[in-house]
C-alpha cells in the first residue's frame, strides 16, 4: 500500500513521504534554483517535498474526494522544465482520460490520508497537506513550489547590490522556512523508519495528521539556524548574477569612444570594448560557422556565457550591442554634421593654399623639410572619451589613463606639392586639412565637440599631445602612405587606419602615459605611416576582440560614412587599410 | 493551466462571494489578463467626489510578479492628480515594484492605491512629469523606478554621463 504514491504515474518516480522531488507544474516559469540542492533538502526532510496539490479541499471530504480535486498531473516530472507548452496541452489531454472516480479504489488511501486537514498555500491558493513548510519568521504556511519561486531581486545597473529576498508575509529579511516533516516516513530515506500507519477512519485519520500540525512552535527562527532552509540556498547563483552585473557595468564604464581631434574638431572614430578577457579557442571556431552573421565579434559574444548573457540581457545589460550602435548611430549623426562644415572650409582652405603654394614656389624656398614642431601642432588627436553608464564612479580613471595611447593617430606628411594629389584622396585630406586649418590658429585649444549634448572635458595634457604629434622614428618606413609635403611645409595628418581589424591582441588597457610616439625629431622631413601599432591600441582596449566594423567608424569621416543609419541594418563597411593607400598612390 | 489564472479565478471568486473593500468596485474581469477596478477615496479628501479607475495586467507568472498597474486615462477617467502618479496613469509605488509580495492580491493593492490617494494633502503631479510622460514605456513595469525614502524618480530607461576628453593641442 506504501507504494502506491506511485500508481497514478507512468512511470518511476522517487518519492518522499508522497510527495516528489520536482514540482508539480503550477508555475510555468524558468526553473532557477538549484534543483540538486533542492532534492538534497526534500530528501532530508528539511524542506516539503512537491505534493500534488488539491484545487480545493472541504473537512469532511471523503478520500474520494479529496482524490479528484488533485491537481491535474503535468507532463513528466524530471523533465527539466524543457516543456511547458507539453505539460500544458499533456495535462488537459489527461484531464479527460482521468476518471471522473478514480475512486474505485480501496477506501483508504494513504494518498488522501495526507491531504487530511489540509492547509491553503497563500501564494497559489492551492491546498497541501499540513506538513507544509512554514515561514522561519512568522511562521506562516508556504508551499515547496511557491518557496523555490521566490528569490532575490536581481541586481540593477543603478542598484548594484543584491538584498536578500524579503519575506513575502512580513517582510522580515533572509526569507527562508522551517520544515516539520510528518512522524512517519516513505520513499527516500524511510529504510527502516516507521512506516505510516492509518488509522481506520477519516476522521481519525484527519485528527492524526491536525496534531502533526498542531505541534507548532510559537518562536522563529534565525536565518542561520540549521533547520531554516533560505531562499539563498537553492538560488546560490545569486552573487554569480551580482559579479555578472557588477563586471557589465565595470565593462560599460570602461568603454570609451575615440575621438580624434581634428582641427578644432572632434571625430569619434570608434568606441572600444570594455570587456577583458581571452577568447576561447572553441569560440573562435564556432564563429566561422555562422558566416551570416553580421559581425564575428557579436556572434562570438553571443556565445559566451549564454545564461548569463540572458540574465544581463533581461536587464538591458547583455552585450552591449544596442547601445553601442545607438552611440554609433549617434557618432555617424554628428560626423555627417561635421562633414558639411569641414566641406565648406576645405573649399576656403584650398584656395588660399593654392595661393600660398605659389607664393613660395616664387621664393624659390620650396624646401621639403617639413619643421617637426608644426606637425606637432597640427597633430591629429585621438581623445578618448569614457563613456560611464549608470555608475559614474568609474569615468576619471578612464580619462587620465587613455588618452596616451589612445591618440597615437600619426601624423603623415606629404611631400607633394600639388592641391590635385589631395583632391584626389579626399578621404585622407580633408580631415587632414582640418587639421592643418586648425593647427594654424593653434592658439585656440578649446576644441568644440560634435556632439552637442556631450560634456567636453579639456584635459592640458602635454605629454599626450606630444605623443599625438610627433613623428615617431619606430614606425615602419614601410608605410603605404606615400610621404608627401605641403608647399607650405606643412604636415598634413591623416587619420590612423582604426577602421582597419587589427587582429592582434593589443594589452587590454593600455594606461602608460608615456608618449606612444617618439620624441620630435625635428628634422625628420616624412613622417609617419599610420602606425598599425596605435590602431590596435586605440581599437582594442579588450584584448580579446577583433574590432568588428561596430567598434570603428570610419576614421575618415568622408570615404565611407553611411548614409544610412547604422540600427536599420548592417552595420558600415568598416573603412580598410585600402583607404591609406589610396593615398598612396596619388 | 497558468499559476495567474488559477489565483485569479479564486481571487474573483472571492470577490463575488465577499465583494470589494468600500469605494472599490469590478468594473470588468473578463480574462485574466486583464481587469478594470474603479477607486474612490472616501471621506474628507482632496480627491472628494472623484472616481478613478484602475486597470490591472497580469502575466503568466503572477502573483510571483507583480502585476502592472495604472490608472486608466480616457474619456471618463483620468489619473488623479497625486506627487506620485504621472499623468499617463503611471504610479510610483514601491508595492507594484521591488516591493511587491506575491502575498498580495488585486484587491490588496487597489486599497493601497486607495490609501496613498486618502493620504495626499496636496494635489501635484510629479516635478519630472513632463520628462517622463514623454518618453514613458507603455507598460509601468518596463518602468525602472527608483524608490529612494520617499522619492520616487523614475530612473531614465539609460542613464550614462558621457564625458569627452580632449587634448589641448600645443605648438612646440
Amino acid at each position: 500500500m506504501g507504494n502506491s504514491a506511485s500508481s497514478g504515474r507512468g512511470h518511476h518516480e522517487e518519492t518522499v513521504d508522497f510527495g516528489y522531488l520536482t514540482p508539480q507544474g503550477i508555475y510555468t516559469g524558468p526553473r532557477d534554483w538549484n534543483q540538486s540542492v533542492v532534492t538534497q533538502l526534500i530528501v532530508q526532510r528539511k524542506l516539503a517535498p512537491f505534493y500534488r496539490p488539491l484545487e480545493d479541499y472541504e473537512e469532511d471530504w471523503d478520500d474520494d474526494q479529496i482524490l479528484a480535486a488533485r491537481k491535474e498531473l503535468p507532463e513528466h516530472e524530471g523533465g527539466e522544465g524543457s516543456s511547458r507548452a507539453e505539460s500544458v496541452t499533456s495535462s488537459s489531454a489527461r484531464g479527460h482520460a482521468k476518471k471522473p472516480s478514480a475512486a474505485k479504489e480501496p477506501s483508504r488511501h494513504p494518498e488522501a490520508a495526507i491531504y487530511r486537514g489540509a492547509l491553503e498555500c497563500p501564494i497559489c491558493f492551492l491546498y497541501y497537506p499540513p506538513n507544509i513548510n512554514r515561514s522561519r519568521c512568522c511562521d506562516q504556511a508556504i508551499c515547496t513550489e511557491c518557496f523555490v519561486q521566490i528569490k532575490r531581486a536581481d541586481p540593477t545597473t543603478t542598484h548594484l547590490v543584491s538584498e536578500p529576498a524579503a519575506c513575502p508575509y512580513c517582510v522580515q529579511e533572509n526569507f527562508g522556512i522551517v520544515y516539520t516533516p510528518p512522524p512517519w516516513r516513505t520513499g527516500l530515506g524511510s529504510e527502516g523508519a516507521t512506516p505510516p500507519s492509518w488509522p481506520d477512519s477519516p476522521k481519525a485519520a484527519s485528527d492524526a495528521a491536525t496534531n502533526t500540525s498542531m505541534k507548532r512552535r510559537r518562536k522563529s527562527f534565525g536565518h542561520n539556524d540549521p533547520d531554516v532552509v533560505t531562499v539563498d540556498m537553492i538560488h546560490p547563483d545569486w552573487e554569480a548574477k551580482l559579479a555578472a552585473v557588477r563586471a557589465a557595468v565595470a565593462r560599460r564604464a570602461n568603454r570609451r569612444i575615440i575621438m580624434r581631434q581634428v582641427g578644432d574638431r572632434l571625430i569619434p572614430v570608434g568606441v572600444t570594448s570594455g570587456r577583458v578577457h581571452p577568447i576561447a579557442p572553441e569560440e573562435a571556431g564556432a564563429e566561422t560557422n555562422e558566416g551570416g552573421e553580421r559581425g564575428s565579434r557579436r556572434s562570438r559574444r553571443r556565445q559566451q556565457n549564454q545564461e548569463l548573457n540572458q540574465f544581463l540581457g533581461s536587464m538591458g545589460l547583455g552585450g552591449q550591442d544596442l547601445e553601442e550602435l545607438m552611440v554609433m548611430e549617434a557618432m555617424r549623426l554628428s560626423l555627417i554634421e561635421h562633414e558639411a562644415q569641414q566641406r565648406r572650409q576645405k573649399e576656403e582652405e584650398e584656395k588660399k593654399q593654392r595661393e600660398e603654394a605659389a607664393a613660395t614656389a616664387a621664393n624659390g624656398a620650396a624646401a621639403p623639410v617639413p619643421s617637426a614642431e608644426e606637425s606637432t601642432a597640427l597633430s591629429t588627436a585621438l581623445a578618448a572619451l569614457s563613456v560611464s553608464e549608470a555608475a559614474s564612479q568609474s569615468a576619471s580613471p578612464a580619462l587620465s589613463a587613455q588618452p596616451s595611447e589612445d591618440t597615437v593617430s600619426p601624423p603623415r606628411s606629404r611631400t607633394s606639392t600639388s592641391s590635385q594629389a589631395r583632391a584626389s584622396s579626399p578621404s585622407l585630406l580633408s580631415p587632414a586639412r582640418a587639421s592643418t586649418d586648425g593647427g594654424r590658429r593653434s592658439g585656440r585649444s578649446t576644441p568644440t565637440s560634435p556632439f552637442g549634448t556631450v560634456g567636453v572635458a579639456l584635459l592640458g595634457a602635454a605629454s599626450t599631445a606630444n605623443a599625438v604629434a610627433t613623428p615617431s622614428p619606430e614606425h615602419e618606413p614601410s608605410d603605404p602612405i606615400a610621404e608627401t609635403a605641403l608647399p607650405e611645409h606643412q604636415s598634413e595628418l591623416t587619420p590612423a587606419p582604426i577602421a582597419g581589424e587589427p587582429r592582434v591582441p593589443a594589452p587590454p588597457v593600455i594606461a602608460d602615459d608615456t608618449p606612444a610616439i617618439a620624441e620630435p625629431s625635428a628634422t625628420q622631413p616624412t613622417v609617419d605611416r599610420p602606425s598599425l601599432a596605435a590602431s590596435e591600441h586605440v581599437t582594442s582596449s579588450a584584448s580579446s576582440l577583433t574590432a568588428s566594423s561596430y567598434d570603428v567608424l570610419p576614421s575618415s569621416p568622408e570615404s565611407s560614412i553611411s548614409d544610412k543609419p547604422l540600427l536599420d541594418d548592417a552595420p558600415p563597411t568598416p573603412v580598410t587599410e585600402g583607404a591609406p593607400s589610396t593615398a598612396a598612390a596619388s | 493551466m497558468a499559476v495567474s489564472t488559477r489565483r485569479l479565478q479564486k481571487e474573483l471568486a472571492d470577490i463575488k462571494r465577499d465583494g470589494t473593500p468600500v469605494g472599490i468596485t469590478l468594473l470588468s474581469a473578463e480574462d485574466f489578463a486583464t481587469w478594470y477596478l474603479s477607486v474612490e477615496v472616501l471621506g474628507n479628501t482632496v480627491y472628494e467626489g472623484e472616481k478613478f479607475a484602475l486597470k490591472f495586467r497580469f502575466d503568466g507568472q503572477y502573483p510571483i510578479s507583480a502585476p502592472a498597474v495604472q490608472f486608466v486615462v480616457d474619456d471618463t477617467y483620468q489619473a488623479p492628480v497625486h506627487p506620485h502618479v504621472y499623468s499617463n496613469g503611471h504610479i510610483c509605488a514601491s508595492i507594484l515594484g521591488s516591493e511587491w509580495s506575491p502575498v498580495l492580491s488585486v484587491v490588496s493593492v487597489c486599497v493601497t492605491i486607495q490609501s496613498m490617494l486618502a493620504s495626499c494633502k496636496k494635489k501635484e503631479r510629479p516635478p519630472d512629469n513632463d520628462r517622463y510622460v514623454s518618453h514613458a514605456p507603455e507598460n509601468p513595469k518596463k518602468t525602472r523606478w527608483d524608490f529612494h525614502d520617499d522619492k520616487y524618480v523614475p530612473s531614465s530607461p539609460r542613464r550614462s554621463t558621457v564625458s569627452v576628453l580632449t587634448i589641448s593641442r600645443r605648438s612646440v
